[in-house]
């Protein structure tokens, strides 16, 4: 393989992933990422939204109808989060370290 | 039990005006009832966030005047668009009659009773108006874009229905 060129996989650059907020729900409620790649969240409720790690260490802050937030993860692991409006409102993201392939 | 009787006037009155009228409500008449019914919601949830001590209680009161809040300017930005104006009703004002006689009731309690009769309250609130919005208000109404509006509505309060019977659960009432 010496002297080829080198490939670029996908996951050689960071990478975004939609989570829609919608009824009440995220959509897919569980995402797999790697470290360095981003989320967005979409909320086409009425009404606002979070999305909080359940942990606190990120938080997007109130997302009003039609707006979106985007959260870059550097900490591989799974990172469960809800909505601190309306708790029952789940979601998890699990983040892989690059090395892991 | 007082949710209930509530419950049968609005019915009562609901069908009155419908036998009286011989048609159903119209559409500025339902645009009316429900934004008035989300304007109720947010008066008891600040009657809430004035007395209650109970986190849960207050969370839930926050998030009644947010959701409400935001239901409500949109519905506010729509009769913009349309260049309408929302009709006084027979069901409108007994939602406010039925609303301002519960006000007075909740302030005359404090602590687990006050908050106890707060969240049965908002359940059954959020029942019977997720009951009429579903069945009554959007099968009658004729325009598309409040006919969307009110379903993106009756999202919006039933989860406030889910999240009221968990706080009813959470706070042990005896009731
Ligand atoms: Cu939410």
């Amino acid at each position: 393989m010496a002297g080829a060129p080198r490939t670029v996989r996908a996951h050689d650059r960071a990478h975004e992933v939609e989570v829609r907020i919608a009824h009440f729900a995220f959509d897919p409620t569980w995402i797999e990422i790697l470290v360095g790649d981003s989320v967005i969240w979409i909320n086409n409720d009425l009404a606002p939204h979070t999305a909080t790690a359940k942990d606190a260490a990120w938080d997007t802050g109130s997302i009003d109808r039609g707006d979106t937030r985007r959260i870059t993860f550097e900490a591989p692991g799974e990172h469960p989060y809800f909505c601190a409006f309306h708790p029952h409102m789940k979601g998890s993201i699990l983040v892989r370290s690059r090395s892991e392939g | 039990m007082k949710t209930l009787a509530l419950a049968v006037v609005l019915a009562a009155t609901a069908a009155d005006s419908g036998a009286r009228a011989e048609e159903p409500m119209n559409d500025l008449e339902i645009a009316h009832a429900a934004y008035t019914a989300g304007g109720l919601d947010i008066r008891y949830a600040h009657l809430a966030l004035a007395v209650s001590e109970n986190d849960a209680v207050r969370d839930f009161a926050q998030t009644m005047i947010r959701d409400h809040s935001a239901v409500n300017e949109a519905a506010g930005a729509l009769v913009t668009e349309l260049n309408v104006t929302p009709q006084d009703n027979a069901l409108s004002q007994a939602l406010v009659e039925g609303a301002a006689a519960k006000r007075a009731k909740l302030m005359t309690l404090d602590g687990a009773a006050f908050d106890c009769a707060y969240a049965n309250n908002e359940l059954g609130y959020h029942q019977l108006v997720n009951k009429t919005v579903a069945e009554s208000f959007i099968p009658a109404v004729t325009v598309a874009p409040l006919k969307a509006l009110l379903e993106d509505a009756l999202v919006t309060f039933r989860a406030h229905e889910k999240h009221a019977a968990q706080m009813v659960a959470g706070l042990r009432c005896a009731d």
